[in-house]
């Protein structure tokens, strides 16, 4: 299983250079690559047997002012995960599409892009897909604060008795 | 002439499943355009997480995926002892076990009667929902709860076995054999059902593959891909299963793999109760304080289950704090929901809209969050 | 709050209790608890209470936990649609305060601001056994007439219809396509 593991991961680096495969856990690998080399790095690790695509999604790391993407990939034949990582500016984030290599990701790009306004260029359909009539900033954003909004937009109920302070005493 | 129609089947449908809606155009009968509508039972899970100490979250979690919460508390406390690089102790993998596959009972059993409705044989949720009741009433009395549990922690399982309980779950399983020759006789040999489902809503190997459809679906197609097998979690890599696998890739052979699953997990309790240590510690303590004080160590992480409706996973993010820095939940029927709904519903016909949902194990809570 | 009924509205009422339809619309997880109370191990028929599909013959609209905002629109659509009487039951601490979802921001957190409601099932979630004792505390409220949510929306329409507004902006289905 490593040993396969292992080839696979020479011949890519043999391809692109300076990448480095970082051990995660038992069968988990991450990689960081640069996003202009992205696409076709995800290309040739399909190739290479990394052929399902779990998950993408994204992180922000408002304090470095950065967006990371991550692409998850997984490899059918070894059990291996592999985590393809890539950054991208904050203040304007825009990335290629992946949607050719997986048709899938046409609909987790419309997520992120929905919820960290991440543009994605070539994807066709970017429009809202879970939320409606949504005028904040993306709400996954660090800065966006989901309780205040809700006590702006959404009344609590108002109790008489403070259950917490009183309610544990009984009042019968 | 042809005219096509607009359509919006759900969110108020018995029809669909759960709270979600389908747009379609129709010509006649048959769908011309199909988009999936989610987003119903969006709560922003991911950011309400963020706001919550890792353990405050075990009360959260198990909400996403309703049919079978269990899944969701594994991966989350995979994912806490993956980056602490805790070792749980050796009974808690087995009653995780346990847990994890009388849970994916129940859900099938849940399933196959979605099927019922689908098809219009109604007689199918009044035998599958009662024996699912059984199953829950264990889990009632090793949990507490009957829906969410909160069972499976970081670190190992809340409290141990109530004792005699495994005499209780082989009575349950023994009875659930006992009720195979009906379940074939009413499922499979059933005359509604095989025309309604003999050929509907295939699906090929390459399409799976390229859609990154996982669990029932892609082993309808004939590939024996099951992440118990292949990334294996707990003590799977103990216990002797087989994977069914059927070549058909229609609607039929899916829910078939449904049934034959069931007979596995069946097999797989009854090695867990055997193989298990029969007594020893079954949780660790994370800290030596509070346990609401945990700190997790900076990292990221992807971990991934078998589910009942295929790859489930948590991408778990820690910047080193009381809380998650983020977390993203792979709900396994995103690509069948989303881009196979809009991709291979075209051409097929109004009423296979259901059965293409059911059979493909549509959950609409893990596509919304 | 019990008021005077005419003798035609005891009988109407006696009538109305003892056969409800309760509308098929899982809002939220509360949901997972119906199927076992509708089949045959809590066979919620016994009590005159059956499934229906379609909003225009049902009498109780079950809102089952949260609501997110994009619910709500096509809850106050289907509440429209349904003919009076009609009765709403609140599943879960949810409707009641917002419960775990307090703090998000697609969830409200006070059912009765929208629409009204005439019976909280409490807990999260209500266990089959709970429904079905609400289910019966429902049949009475509504032999007694005290079960008038109904008219209260006709009397306070302005009201409801202004909270709404300040929640979801406007209360209207666009659909998918956007065309």
């Amino acid at each position: 299983m490593n040993s396969m593991n292992k080839k696979i991961f020479n011949e890519i680096k043999a391809i692109f250079k300076n990448i480095e495969f970082t051990d995660i856990d038992e069968r988990k690998y991450s990689v960081i690559i640069p996003k202009e080399k992205a696409v076709s790095f995800l290309e040739t690790l399909k190739r290479k047997g990394f052929s399902h695509m779990s998950l993408i999604t994204c992180i922000d790391w408002i304090a470095e002012k950065e967006f990371e993407i991550v692409y998850t990939l997984f490899n059918w034949e070894t059990g291996t995960t592999l985590m393809v990582k890539t950054r991208v500016d904050r203040d304007n984030p825009i990335l290629p599409t992946v949607m050719e290599i997986w048709p899938t990701a046409k609909y987790y790009e419309r997520d992120i892009h929905e919820f960290f306004g991440v543009k994605f260029e070539g994807n066709p359909d970017l429009r809202p897909l879970i939320l409606e009539k949504w005028e904040e900033i993306p709400p996954m954003r660090k800065d966006f604060d989901s309780a205040k909004y809700s006590k702006e937009h959404f009344p609590d109920r108002a109790y008489d008795v403070d259950f917490l302070l009183e309610g544990s005493e009984s009042n019968e | 002439m042809s005219k096509e129609v607009k359509l919006f089947l759900g969110p108020n449908h018995p029809g669909m499943h759960g709270n979600s809606s389908v747009h379609l155009y129709v010509e006649g009968d048959t769908v011309v355009k199909a988009r999936l509508v989610p987003g119903f039972l969006h709560r922003g899970f991911e950011k309400l997480m963020e706001k919550r100490l890792w353990f405050q979250n075990l009360a959260l979690i198990p909400r996403i995926c309703v049919p079978e919460p269990d899944i969701n508390e594994m991966v989350f406390a995979m994912a806490i002892e993956s980056l602490t690089k805790t070792e749980i102790p050796e009974r808690a993998h087995w009653i995780r076990m346990i847990i994890l596959e009388l849970a994916r009972i129940a859900s099938h059993l849940m399933a196959m009667g979605g099927i019922g409705g689908a098809t219009g044989l109604y007689t199918m949720p009044y035998w599958t929902m009662p024996d699912r009741d059984r199953i829950l009433d264990i889990f009632e009395k090793i949990t507490g709860a009957r829906i969410y549990h909160m069972y499976i922690i970081p670190g190992g399982v809340r409290k141990d076995l109530p004792g005699g309980i495994e005499k209780e779950i082989l009575a349950v399983l023994d009875y659930l054999e006992s009720r195979k020759p009906e379940y074939e006789n009413l499922l499979l040999k059933h005359r509604v059902i095989r025309t309604r489902t003999k050929g509907i809503a295939k699906l090929t190997k390459e399409e799976a593959l390229e859609m990154g459809v996982t669990g029932v679906g892609l082993r309808a197609t004939g590939l024996p891909y099951d992440i118990r097998k292949i990334d294996p979690y707990a003590r799977y890599d103990k216990v002797e299963f087989s994977v069914p696998t059927a070549t058909e890739g229609d609607a039929y052979a899916r829910f078939t793999l449904k049934y034959l699953e069931v007979q596995q997990s069946i097999n797989i309790i009854r090695q867990c109760i055997d193989m298990m240590p029969k007594e020893g510690p079954v949780n660790i303590k994370f800290t030596r304080g509070s346990a609401l004080r945990l700190r997790v160590p900076a990292g990221s992480i992807y971990c991934h289950v078998e589910s009942s409706r295929g790859e489930y996973g948590y991408f778990v993010v820690s910047d080193g704090g009381e809380m998650p820095y983020r977390i993203h939940v792979r709900g396994a029927s995103y690509p069948q929901g989303l881009y196979g709904v809009e991709s291979k519903l075209p051409g097929t016909r109004l009423e296979d809209v259901a059965l293409w949902l059911g059979t493909m194990d549509f959950c609409s809570p893990e596509i919304d969050r | 709050m019990t008021k005077q009924q005419s003798a035609w509205e005891k009988v109407a009422n006696m009538l109305r209790a003892r056969s409800l339809w309760m509308l098929y619309y899982c809002t939220g997880c509360g949901a997972i608890e119906l199927p076992p109370t509708m089949t045959s191990r809590f066979d919620m028929e016994r009590f005159g209470i059956g499934p229906m599909a379609t909003p225009r013959q049902a009498d109780i609209l079950l809102i089952t936990g949260y609501l997110s905002t994009k619910t709500l629109r096509r809850v106050v659509y289907t509440y429209e649609q349904m003919q009076a009487p009609k009765y709403i039951v609140g599943f879960g601490s949810c409707t009641l305060n917002g419960g775990i979802y307090y703090d998000s921001y697609a969830t409200i957190n006070k059912l009765d601001l929208y629409i009204p409601v005439d019976l909280y099932l409490a807990g999260c979630m209500p266990r089959p056994e709970a429904i079905v004792t609400g289910f019966k505390k429902l049949m009475e409220k509504i032999d007694k007439g005290e079960a008038d949510g109904w008219k209260r929306y006709q009397e306070n329409y302005e009201w409801y219809k202004k909270n709404q507004l300040d929640a979801l902006g406007e209360v209207y289905i666009h659909d998918e396509f956007h065309e």
